[in-house]
Parts: C-alpha cells; sequence; structure tokens
C-alpha cells in the first residue's frame, strides 16, 4: 500500500443499529474495559494486557518503567476540581497579585496589569505569551471541561465531543501557572530590594490554580471517552 | 516483550485508543475510528523536525544568556542583569534557595534539555542499543521539566508591572526576553516531536518494516 493512502481502519465491525459512528466493537476496545482490554505503552511500545486496576492504583510498563496512563476515573470529583479551579482562576485574575509599598506610596498589581505593562513595553510577544499560558491556555482548558464534565455527569454526549478532547489534548502542555506562581516568589524577594513586597488575595488564587489544573492532569482521559462512548450506545 | 508494531496495534495520538493496522505498511498513515486523528506507527519526520527545533534553540541560547534580561534603575543607581547576574543578585541578598532554583530553571535545565534531546536523537539516529531504558527516562523527565524555564520571563514581566505603577524605580525588559522564551517554546517542541518508541526499535528484527506478518492472519 502506498505511504500517501489515508487508510479508514476498518478492523472493527459495525454492529447494526447502534448508531455510533466509531464501530462497536472498536468502541469496547476503546473503553479499555478491565480484563479485556489492550494497552500499549506510550513511550516503548510494549503491548500490555490490561487488568482491572484497584483504584488509585499506577500502572507502569514492565519493559521501560513508565507510567501508562490509568489516572482517577471519577468524573464526579474531575467536575468538583474543574469547578475549584475556575473559581480560583477567576479570583488570580480579578484580585491583586502583591502590594508594594515604598515611602508611604503603595501600589498594587494584577496579572492583568502585568500583562499590560509587557505590551507597553514593546514587547507584544511576552505579553502574548503571558496571556496565553497564564490566562488563555487555563481558561479555555477549564471551560472546556466544563463543556464535557457536565453533560456526561447527565449522561449526554456533550456536543463536539471528539473536537474538544482534541483541543483540551493540544491545550494541556502550554499552561504554566504553576511555573508563574514560583516567578511571583522570585519577583516579591527582588523586590525587596526595592520596597516592601507583600503577597496578596491574587497569589493565593494563582497557588490554588497551579494545585488545581496539576490534580486534573492527574485524571485519566481515558474515563471521558469511556462514558462518551456508553452514552452514544 | 511483545512491541504493538509486532501485532500491528498501535495507538492513537490524539485518543490512546488502541487500533489493529494488521499488514499496514509502517509509514502508511489511518484515521482514528474514535476520533478521527492521523494515526501511525511512528511520529513521521521526527528526527528531521527534532534536530532542527534544536539546533534552532540552541543558536537562540547564546543571546539569551549573553544579552541583558533586565534594566533596573533606582536613583542614582542603574544596573542591566543577565539571567547570571540576576542569580548573583538573589544569592548576594542570601536568598540561596532562590539563587539555586533560578540558576536551575534558567541556566542548567536548557542546556539539559538541547543535550539530552541531541543525545537522543542522534543515538536513536544510530540505532543504538545502549540502555534503551535510561534514554526512555530521560525523555520522560524532559517532558517533566520542559516549561519550568519559563520562570525568568515571568519574572521579569511582573517586575516590570509592579514597579512601573511605583513611582521610585524602573525596571524594563531587556533584548534577551525573547530569546530565551523562544529557547523554551522550541525546546518543548522539540521534546514533542520526539518519538520516544524509536528508542526501542532497534535490535528488535530491523528488518521488517510492515506492521505484522501474516502469522496471525
Amino acid at each position: 500500500m502506498s505511504g500517501s493512502a489515508r487508510l479508514a481502519v476498518c478492523a472493527w465491525h459495525v454492529a447494526p443499529g447502534t448508531g455510533v459512528r466509531a464501530p462497536a466493537l472498536g468502541l469496547q476496545l476503546a473503553a479499555n474495559v478491565p480484563d479485556v482490554g489492550i494497552v500499549l505503552c506510550s513511550y516503548c511500545d510494549t503491548v500490555h494486557r490490561q487488568i482491572a486496576p484497584v483504584r488509585h492504583e499506577m500502572m507502569r510498563c514492565i519493559t521501560c518503567g513508565s507510567r501508562i496512563h490509568r489516572g482517577n476515573d471519577d468524573l464526579g470529583a474531575m467536575l468538583a476540581v474543574t469547578v475549584t479551579a475556575a473559581i480560583a482562576l477567576v479570583v488570580a485574575n480579578a484580585l491583586p497579585l502583591l502590594t508594594l509599598t515604598s515611602g508611604g506610596h503603595q501600589t498594587r498589581a494584577t496579572l492583568w496589569q502585568a500583562i499590560g505593562a509587557s505590551y507597553d513595553r514593546e514587547l507584544p510577544f511576552v505579553a502574548i505569551a503571558l496571556s496565553a499560558t497564564l490566562i488563555i491556555a487555563p481558561a479555555a482548558e477549564l471551560v472546556l471541561l466544563l463543556w464535557l464534565l457536565v453533560p456526561l455527569s447527565l449522561r449526554a454526549r456533550p456536543p463536539g465531543f471528539v473536537a474538544m478532547m482534541a483541543v483540551l489534548r493540544a491545550l494541556r502542555p502550554w499552561r504554566m501557572v504553576e511555573v508563574f506562581f514560583l516567578g511571583l516568589i522570585v519577583a516579591i524577594v527582588k523586590l525587596s530590594a526595592l520596597a516592601t513586597a507583600v503577597p496578596e488575595w491574587g497569589m493565593f488564587g494563582v497557588a490554588v490554580v497551579a494545585v488545581a489544573l496539576a490534580a486534573l492532569a492527574s485524571f485519566d482521559p481515558g474515563a471521558l471517552w469511556r462514558r462518551a462512548g456508553e452514552v452514544a450506545a | 516483550m511483545i512491541r504493538g508494531v509486532e501485532l500491528g496495534l498501535v495507538s492513537c495520538h490524539g485518543c490512546d485508543l488502541v487500533i489493529r493496522m494488521r499488514g499496514v505498511d509502517r509509514g502508511a498513515i489511518a484515521a482514528c475510528p474514535r476520533c478521527d486523528a492521523p494515526v501511525r506507527f511512528r511520529k513521521r519526520n521526527a528526527r528531521n523536525q527534532v534536530l532542527a527545533l534544536v539546533v534552532a534553540a540552541a543558536a537562540l541560547y547564546y543571546p539569551a544568556n549573553a544579552l541583558t534580561i533586565m534594566y533596573t534603575e533606582q536613583f542614582p543607581e542603574r544596573r542591566a542583569d543577565t539571567i547570571l547576574s540576576g542569580v548573583k543578585f538573589l544569592w548576594d541578598r542570601g536568598s540561596l534557595a532562590l539563587a539555586a532554583i533560578v540558576f536551575t530553571a534558567s541556566i542548567l535545565v536548557p542546556v539539559v534539555k538541547l543535550g539530552v534531546l541531541g543525545f537522543l536523537v542522534i543515538s536513536t539516529t544510530r540505532r543504538s542499543t545502549w540502555r534503551p531504558r535510561v534514554r526512555t527516562r530521560l525523555y520522560r523527565m524532559l517532558e517533566v521539566i520542559g516549561h519550568w524555564s519559563m520562570l525568568d520571563v515571568f519574572v521579569v514581566a511582573l517586575l516590570t508591572a509592579v514597579v512601573q505603577l511605583g513611582q521610585f524605580a524602573r525596571v524594563a525588559p531587556g533584548p534577551a526576553v525573547l530569546p530565551f522564551a523562544g529557547v523554551v517554546i522550541l525546546t518543548m517542541l522539540a521534546s514533542a516531536s520526539f518519538d520516544a518508541r524509536a528508542i526501542w526499535d532497534p535490535g528488535r528484527d530491523p528488518q521488517r518494516n510492515r506492521g505484522s506478518g501474516g502469522v496471525h492472519e
């Protein structure tokens, strides 16, 4: 077969009457149903027969020791963390990150002012990098997760499920809230040379967003696919 | 150890669905039945893409470290800091832990990333069979440390914003900010383009170029 041909995968039979675009049997395997599924290590391509994992158990590849993605699959917990992160993100954006006092003169700085300032200093690229990694990527991730999780929890298939999942996956590496939190600490120490710098509630919000996003990354995206498959079937 | 490529199994890059592409050409592209993403046994062109990105990032590494990243002006003093002198500033102020963190994130991590990526690309190109487990672990380490180098960009942006609002001093970003962010982004793209499965390909019947023989059919 020529390499340029775009092949349709037709290894699985479409069960009649399911109304699912993806072949039903394929979805079963896709669902990685405990005891039946096959999992491939994404780092070394080793084939594993998936055993029913005990909850919160971590599976490692027998060949290379990499973690085989199998996080928490509790969609309700995932929704709860998402809501927490969303509230914290609003706090991080709305409230000042820190207060600076110098000789009776006091200023507060918010995230948006930091972005605005880098834009004013003829560094639009930095402003774009900041807004992309600190606001757009996390906000988009949370909105998408709400969009997906709320209907799935109510056992309905969210509109545009497949596309949303693709966007979600593409966004993941580009959020850097935890790095920004460390940056805030460094900035406060550096500022203490010039004036008195005190952390504010916005910084607390940043910390909570960082923790919540890390928690969200530990959930198993396969759980969403499985639920969507169940709902559609 | 049985590998997916030997059974003609591949897992979708988009949704982790395990797909059977038995007897399908190694270079062929299929569409995932679940998420419609293109599926292939190995990332296409991975080697050239990673190398190109590593070279570009390495070229930016020099200006990122040699140029000024931040100007600070507090009458009557005016100083221009490179990344390294910024670390020294923290060290002199007694924040040893922070100085170590910034040094690691801004100077060490980019070098390590470039070195490891270069090593991984060259060793897989030469079909090396040297300690694949160690090399896989190195690659996973790259994924974890990937974005922490962005630290200094955030610090400069924050200081610029905060101090601009006060009247007592001025902080301005220097020309190193752009190449510095460039290094971070390019190395992140490079490690995403690398296909770790290629580490394990040599030594396992290199003549085979099909998903699976007809043995199981």
